[in-house]
């Protein structure tokens, strides 16, 4: 099949602080790209730490790594694992006993430049922190995606993230808030999504509310884009705002009287 | 029902939500600027100094850190004594 997009357009997705939810950031945007029949392969940066293959449930496929790739052990194209759902899906493993010195910015770029070729969208998943793995995540990408919580500490991370993407160039930077809670939010007792977008100042690209079935879905290896749960649909408008589609920022949904009454019966939520 | 009321009354004055604006604003201003809040207010000082070395100063002075967007200012606002 040929590719959807004329140019291939890579993005990293970073965040500087850990645990904000780059990875699942990664699997389901590329997932949801590759149900809407883009070509997409994602590109996991966290040498050393790699969680990508298992987020996506492909962690009995991987054979060769990027670091194997970059030596000339194997051939990229032998690198690469195909989504067991969807046949346009790649994902190019990170190495899990090499550290993050084990590979070059220019070997990141030329892999990448291969992948170019082949793909309409690339993902760099980048490891947490500001070191080599990051710089090396953000080398060979043309737009970023700043993952954050509504969180100080992890506001705080962002802020200087996206002050070194700035330093880097980079003119396409959007804001993924993850993990919103309208509930706290409402009280008072939670950073609102005009907080976050006031103190870090770029355009945001979607907010994703909490929701417990990411846990499950995590733990299934599936992500969740593809179920019917509120953080499915938020990533699922993500996806259709990456394709350049003039969407509206989904409205986290409050929830609905029967939701609370619920919660408050049985305790679920 | 009293929290309800304190709220309506009293606003969001000491909500958490606040406080974490609050303290976002001061240290990611000194992040960017990678100085502490102790070397801003020397700066402040000095400039003041400098001034009143030369220009009798009148009333009180300002000197202000403003932000806008990522970017900052000193705004400097000193009333100077006319013959």
């Amino acid at each position: 099949m040929g590719n959807i997009l004329e140019e291939c357009q890579v993005y990293v997705v970073t965040s500087g602080k850990g645990g904000v939810g780059k990875t699942t950031t990664v699997a389901n945007l590329s997932t949801g790209l590759a149900k809407l029949g883009y070509k997409v392969v994602v590109m996991d940066l966290d040498i050393g730490l790699k969680k990508l293959d298992l987020i996506m449930g492909l962690e009995n496929r991987v054979i060769y790594d990027i670091v194997q790739v970059a030596e000339g052990e194997c051939t990229l194209k032998q690198a690469l694992v195909k989504d067991k759902r969807f046949p346009d899906l790649f994902m190019l493993p990170a190495a899990q006993t090499r550290n993050k010195e084990d590979i070059s910015i220019e070997q990141v770029k030329t892999i990448c430049d291969e992948l170019r070729e082949e793909f309409d969208y690339i993902f760099i998943d980048s490891p947490a922190g500001i070191e080599q793995g990051f710089k090396n995540s953000i080398a060979a990408a043309d737009k970023a995606i700043v993952v954050t919580n509504p969180e100080v500490s992890a506001v705080r991370d962002a802020d200087r993230i996206i002050g070194m993407l700035e330093s880097a160039g980079f003119k396409d930077i959007k804001l993924l808030i993850n993990r919103l809670r309208p509930d706290m939010v409402k009280k008072g007792d939670m950073l609102s999504i005009d907080d976050l977008i006031e103190h870090l100042c770029i355009d945001p690209l979607g907010v994703v509310p909490e929701d417990k079935s990411v846990v499950i879905s995590t733990n299934r290896g599936e992500p969740i884009v593809l179920t019917n749960t509120p953080a499915a649909n938020a990533f699922s408008n993500i996806v259709q705002r990456l394709t350049g589609e003039d969407v509206e920022t989904m409205v986290v949904p409050e929830d609905s009287f029967w939701t609370k009454v619920k919660r408050n019966l049985f305790g679920a939520n | 029902m009293m929290e309800l009321l304190k709220r309506l009354f009293l606003g969001d004055q000491n909500s958490s939500r606040k406080q974490a604006n609050d303290r976002l604003r001061v240290v990611l201003t000194h992040d960017r600027l990678t100085v502490n809040a102790d070397v801003m207010e020397t700066i402040k000082e000095e400039i003041l100094q400098v001034i009143a070395k030369h220009i009798d100063i009148e009333g009180s002075p300002e000197v202000n850190l403003i932000t806008e967007g990522r970017h900052a200012a000193l705004d400097i606002s000193i009333p100077l004594k006319g013959r």
